[in-house]
């Protein structure tokens, strides 16, 4: 059945993706520390830390929300599923051929998957029912509300050129010339939106050193194997997104689709990885203040610049 | 058979460890975390080893009751103490391994242990503390009024918060916590009473300090002076010149320990590593990857981003509080190596930064840390000390008062009013060290002496 | 509408798979804690209270700016597909709009909206 195939295809990727990204985040962690890098040991280390945290009892506290506990890391895992499931890997007639894949409101539907990964970071926090978390989830609140209208927007104006809200369409209307050069304001700001959707290096406001660990801090054994697995695929989702609307997606010469549209999800997830390695958690009442008073109208100038481009194209 | 097969995955990975840093130490405990065979986890609950390194002070012994219950089991305890001060057996406090020696060796061991833990030929720590809730449910009755769940008196073993009003008018609840004496970030053994709200401090008290002078056992005379040189030269040159390389040198070596641990809180863990392995590799002279470090941070922006405006202190409120690099990072050239001559000969001028918030702090321990390097190397066999006072890396040091001294009272009335976030990183930039007592003037030699750990 | 149904069964199978993963890791692990096991880490010492409480958000305020602009957003979204087809007319209607929430911004950071500490 055509549906099943794709779930299987999607899942393969997401568990792939998520071993990629530890590794990943492994070799560029030991690049910037100056330390040693033995790649078979590199490859092996994050199964072998998994396997280890297998093995460790899961967490209880004293009186937490146990099923929102145990709901808050599987959400995650939803939430990038369903987002890596309606990324084109090919060319749209070929999704579109059996109605799969292609969602009509592309980017709507990341959107409002991606709001969810607040709820499941905050519910994360709250559930133990302990000091540090319950603050990490608290200000992620804060900082998911300030990097959501970044990121809309700036996928509104990956839209504008393709008339469509779908991917495919987006990744269809990047086939002269790459969102990126087009809109060049555009993927700095996703990306500066997408290291929060994943709360990593200057956004990891909830996971925090400073709050013992933040919300997993009172996570042990698969509980918070679990947790970073979802923190993973949300990456490999958030950059996905960002190959397919800026990147030209699945486009490229020579080798098939999915091998480009791999290729630069996996140079996005670098870069991401790459950032939050170099640069520290920023204070968060300064990230708001600049969210709101220069990412978000920078985003807007991106979109009404992608706006003036598009109609002076569309002109005969 | 599954758990079989995960196990033996598992024997390779790196073990988990959470650090209880107690007093005298074989070297800094987060010097664990340097080349990354040993992941040092921020909470307990998600460690397989426990490393107590140095000795708990009594009074932090509850404490450590309670967090060695909160490892994760599988758990296991080790001790690691100099070989010359054998900690003593604590009772109820169970350890399974005692360790001493280099980092090398506990690392070695921790890997040996973690593997025997996961394959089960050892057998998982039994929780110290009873089995019993921390208060009886109280729900319908006299003052614990209520139904059920959390809306009537001491609901499933603790009260709820009470309310107190804030700033801006509202009055919602306020949370009384003990950031405990173990708590990753602070300085080992610092407890903070604090009342938040929100992650505002309101109100924040420092606890008394737990550890107390300690005196080393006494061995030969010619042995003690030596190590004693070695392991606390400051100490030592408070009462006899000592090469002013090897002050310098270990003036460099506590700046960089500091800035790695700075980097690990702001969560630049490969860095903070970096500056690690740059401190193991420093030789006198050798200033070129201090400053590419130095230029990596600054081109990145990268630690002060999180830093700039964290933690001001006016320069009215740090002067003639001997208070070191936090008092030359607000812009006042206070400096106990001026006084001496045998610096003075070597053209030393002291740093200074403006700003005296965080990012200032840790931007001026990077510059005396490359200061320090480059007199070292100019030094020779120039020698200073003994006159009674000498600028010791976290301010000026004497026989009756440090310098964490003066900085923990600073803290209650900098830290309110601050977001969590700030106040750790505040905390953090001041660089104490509550074993850092002033030593015991030393009536003769050969005398025990009290011991100051060095970094 | 076969994308959107076969989305959420996608998403419900990795709800389920998530799950499933930790209902493995339950059965795999040690049984069993005491009550000191679960007491909340707090550096030593145990908490006195719940955590639970009607924590200060105090950023409630720029929340309120939140949902303007994301009301905001749902007009973007169907003017981003109609646009070109509209023209120079959809521009500057969307411009204005735009421009009147934009005040709003101001007059929020200028009523310390975004400053809450």
């Amino acid at each position: 059945m055509r549906l099943g195939l794709e779930i299987a295809v999607t899942g393969l990727i997401l568990v792939a993706s998520v071993y990629v990204v530890a590794v990943l985040d492994l070799v560029l962690g030991r690049l910037v520390a100056a330390a040693p890098l033995r790649l078979a040991e590199a490859v092996v280390r994050p199964v072998r830390r998994g396997a280890l945290l297998f093995l460790q009892r899961p967490p209880r506290t004293e009186r937490p929300d146990q099923a929102l506990w145990i709901l808050a890391p599987a959400l995650l895992g939803a939430i990038a599923a369903a987002v890596l499931f309606v990324m084109p890997l090919g060319p749209t007639e070929l999704s579109q051929s059996s109605g799969m894949r292609d969602v009509d409101a592309g980017i709507v539907y990341f959107g409002a998957l991606m709001a969810l990964v607040m709820v499941a970071v905050y519910l994360h926090g709250w559930a133990p029912n302990s000091l540090f978390p319950m603050v990490g989830g608290y200000r992620f609140v804060a900082l998911a509300l300030s990097y959501e209208m970044p990121l809309a927007l700036v996928l509104i104006g990956a839209a504008l050129p393709a008339r469509s809200l779908s991917i495919g369409a987006i990744v269809d209307a990047q086939a002269g010339l790459w969102n990126l050069v087009r809109q060049p304001l555009g993927l700095p700001l996703y990306l500066v939106a997408a290291l929060g959707l994943t709360f990593r290096g200057p956004l990891n406001v909830s996971d925090a050193a400073d709050l013992a660990g933040g919300t997993p801090a009172e996570s042990s054994g698969v509980a918070l194997l679990l947790w970073a697995l979802g923190r993973n695929a949300i990456l490999v989702a958030a950059a996905a997104m960002g190959a397919a609307g800026f990147l030209g997606g699945w486009r490229g010469p020579a080798l098939p689709g999915p091998v480009w549209m791999v290729a630069k999800s996996l140079a996005l997830v670098a870069v991401l990885l790459g950032v939050s390695h170099l640069v520290g958690r920023v204070r968060l009442e300064r990230f708001v203040i600049v969210a709101w008073a220069v990412l978000i109208p920078l985003a807007l100038l991106d979109v009404f610049a992608a706006g003036a481009v598009a109609l002076l194209a569309g002109r005969p | 058979m599954v758990r079989g097969w995960l196990a033996s995955l598992a024997a390779g990975a790196p073990p988990r460890v959470f650090l209880l840093e107690g007093a005298d130490p074989p070297a800094p405990a987060c010097l664990l975390g340097q080349n990354g065979a040993v992941e040092v986890v921020d909470a307990p609950r998600s460690a397989t080893l426990l490393v107590v390194a140095g000795v708990l002070p009594d009074a932090l012994l509850d404490a450590a009751r309670l967090i060695h219950d909160q490892v994760g089991r599988p758990r296991c305890t080790v001790q690691w103490t100099h070989p010359r001060a054998p900690a003593p057996p604590v009772a109820a406090f169970p350890v399974t391994c005692t360790v001493t020696g280099s980092v090398d060796d506990l690392v070695a061991s921790l890997i040996r242990l973690q593997a025997d833990l996961v394959r089960g030929a050892l057998t998982s720590e039994a929780p110290i503390l009873p089995d019993v809730e921390p208060a009886p449910w109280r729900g319908v009755g006299p003052y614990g009024q209520g139904g059920t769940g959390m809306t009537g008196g001491v609901p499933y073993g603790r009260p709820l918060a009470e309310t107190a009003a804030d700033r801006d008018g509202l009055k919602l609840d306020q949370l009384a916590i003990t950031v405990g004496p173990f708590f990753p970030p602070f300085p080992t053994g610092l407890a903070l009473e604090l009342r938040l709200q929100g992650d505002l401090v309101q109100h924040a008290t420092v606890h008394p300090n737990p550890f107390q002078v300690r005196s080393l056992p006494s061995s030969d005379e010619s042995g003690d002076e030596a190590e004693r040189e070695r392991d606390d030269p400051f100490g030592t040159a408070l009462d006899r010149p000592v090469a002013i390389a090897r002050l310098e040198m270990a003036r460099a070596r506590h700046h960089l320990l500091h800035l790695a641990r700075t980097l690990r809180l702001h969560g630049l863990d490969a860095l903070g590593r970096r500056a690690m392995s740059l401190r193991a590799g420093l030789r006198p002279g050798a200033v070129a990857p201090l400053c590419d470090l130095r230029q990596l941070l600054e081109r990145t922006r990268g630690l002060a981003i999180g830093t700039t405006g964290a933690g001001h202190l006016a320069e009215a409120t740090v002067r003639n509080r001997g208070l070191g690099p936090i008092a030359r990072a607000s812009g006042l050239a206070e400096d106990e190596r001026v006084e001496d001559p045998a610096y003075t000969a070597l053209g030393f001028v002291p740093v200074t930064h403006d700003g005296g918030d965080a990012c200032a702090r840790w931007r001026q321990r990077l510059a005396e840390a490359i200061q320090s390097v480059q007199l070292a190397a100019r030094a020779g066999e120039a020698r200073s000390g003994g006159a009674g006072r000498v600028e010791a890396p976290r301010g000026p040091l004497t026989r009756e008062s440090s310098a964490t001294a003066s900085a923990l009272v600073l803290l209650p009335s900098l830290l309110e009013g601050m977001e969590w976030g700030d106040a750790v990183a505040t905390v953090v930039s001041l660089d104490l060290d509550l074993r850092d007592l002033p030593p015991a003037s030393t009536a003769s030699a050969g005398q025990p002496t009290a011991a100051v750990v060095a970094a | 509408m076969a994308a959107l149904g076969g989305a959420l069964v996608v998403f419900l199978a990795g709800l389920v798979a998530w799950l499933g993963v930790r209902a493995l890791g339950d059965v795999l692990a040690p049984p069993g804690t005491t009550a000191a096991e679960r007491v909340p880490f707090t550096g030593g010492v145990p908490p006195t209270t719940h955590a639970w409480s009607r924590y200060h958000a105090r950023y409630y305020t720029m929340a309120l700016l939140f949902l303007a602009f994301d009301m905001e957003m749902v007009f973007m979204y169907p003017w981003a597909v109609v646009f070109v087809d509209e023209g120079i007319k959809a521009l500057v209607e969307m411009l204005m709009f735009i421009a009147i929430l934009l005040l709003g911004i101001l007059y929020a950071w200028r009523e310390g909206a975004l400053e809450w500490a």
